[in-house]
């Protein structure tokens, strides 16, 4: 009996299947804002077994440099529009101040866009996630009515801090 | 006759290098009568033996007069002297293996390339690389590290070989964009310090494996340049980088990765 225990146990770490490989264990992976994901992680992120390299994600049409280029162009963009309506005595024109608010939206939209994206992230979170992005969307779409009105029906928005700011 | 010379004067001389052996051996006590210098280490414990237990900051106190001016040192001289079951990985000790990467006093740096703080009224704390899973004490998994740095094929890739079959040459010029890239040790150091790794580590590369894809991007005898950018199209494995810039800041080798992932962006926009 010892001599067979003597001998299963070299054999069993032989067949011992990779530490990776194991199902994984029930440990749920980063708090995000202090909210456990909903979906459960493999320890440390490790798919596969050790020797696999992780998985190259699909190239996205939108989500890639495009983005990025975008965003920065956005925000380089803003800055003459901000400090002009500073500098000048007057308010932006509504062509302009139009473009400021626009961009302005736009801008935001991709900034928080990105802070779902970190601390919601879609792996962990899933449905939520979307929910997330929707949220995003109908809060930009809403603002951005808002700010059609202003611009259409009243001064716009640098008419309106002006306003408030000598009131 | 002569080679019983020469073995006469091998043997001196391993007895005079004995003998210097001996001397600061023989130095030692006359330096610890001066007044002891004790500086106080905490150092993160958790072991996989005792998997329930709560990890924990054990103090150990070393006599600076007798222990080498680096951490490395300092750890190792509580490993030898107080606690063997103290654990951590090293090699080298000196700064080109990359395998002593641990946080110090909150810095993410290589123990052997970091000096002891000689304020003994300070305590110095040391933690495993931060936002790792511990495989035990010091001792971080950077499986994940290793797969990702996989997934990036570091390697030379050519649609063709030169026909003398030679080796692929390269300009002065085109070797030096390589400088600042290649003395990277993959430590982990700037990766584990970099927030946006700690929330996204299974799908984020990071600042050491994104500044080890430009040394690839960068280099003028690869050929893959269109499919290594493609692998960064979208908006999880590079796009994650919001210039924090702690991964220049703690780089133990002095590199520059923040400024590698923002040559990498630039190359690929518009």
């Amino acid at each position: 009996m010892s001599a067979l225990r003597a001998f299963s146990s070299p054999l069993r770490t032989l067949l011992r299947p990779c530490i990776a490989a194991r199902p994984a264990l029930p440990v749920v992976g980063v708090r995000h804002l202090g909210i456990p994901p909903l979906i459960a992680q493999p320890p440390g992120g490790i798919v596969g077994t050790v020797n696999d390299a992780v998985a190259v994600p699909a190239p996205h049409k939108t989500h890639g440099s495009y983005h990025w280029s975008f965003e920065r162009l956005l925000a380089i963009g803003l800055v003459p529009l901000t400090v002009a309506p500073l500098v000048s005595a007057t308010a932006l024109s509504p062509a302009l101040d139009s473009i400021l608010v626009s961009s302005l939206l736009v801008h935001s939209y991709f900034g928080f866009q990105s802070c779902i994206i970190d601390y919601v992230p879609l792996r962990e979170f899933g449905k939520v996630h979307h929910a997330c992005m929707y949220l995003l969307l109908g809060g930009t779409v809403v603002a951005g009515y808002g700010f059609y009105k202003l611009e259409t029906e009243d001064v716009g928005l640098t008419g309106t801090i002006a306003k408030v700011w000598t009131a | 006759m002569n080679s019983y010379r020469t073995t006469l004067r091998r043997v001196t001389r391993s007895l005079q290098i004995t003998a210097r052996g001996l001397a600061t051996a023989a130095a030692e006590p006359v330096q610890a009568a001066k007044a002891p210098r004790m500086k106080q280490f905490q150092i993160y414990r958790w072991s996989p033996d005792d998997p329930t237990s709560k990890p924990r900051m054990q103090t150990y106190n070393v006599d600076l007069n007798a222990c080498g001016p680096m951490m490395l040192d300092a750890l190792l001289k509580i490993k030898n002297e107080q606690d063997s079951t103290l654990t951590l990985r090293r090699s080298c000790r000196e700064g080109i293996c990359g395998s002593c990467a641990m946080n110090i006093n909150g810095t993410n740096t290589l123990a052997c390339l970091c000096r002891i703080n000689t304020d003994t009224a300070q305590t110095t704390k040391v933690y495993p690389l931060p936002h790792m899973f511990v495989v035990k004490d010091l001792v971080p998994d950077l499986t994940q590290f290793y797969k990702q740095y996989k997934s990036i094929k570091p390697f030379l890739q050519r649609s063709e070989y030169p026909a003398d079959g030679k080796e692929t040459l390269q300009s002065i010029e085109d070797r030096k964009k390589l400088d600042g890239l290649y003395e990277c040790i993959l430590c982990a150091c700037c990766s584990t310090s970099c927030p946006s790794y700690w929330w996204n580590q299974s799908e984020y590369l990071g600042p050491a494996i994104l500044l080890q894809t430009y040394r690839w991007l960068a280099d003028s005898r690869d050929h893959a340049t269109e499919e290594r950018k493609l692998a960064l199209q979208n908006s999880m494995s590079l796009y994650r980088c919001h210039t924090i810039m702690n991964c220049s800041k703690t780089c133990p080798k002095g590199l520059n990765p923040g400024l590698a992932i923002a040559r990498i962006k630039k190359s690929m926009a518009l």
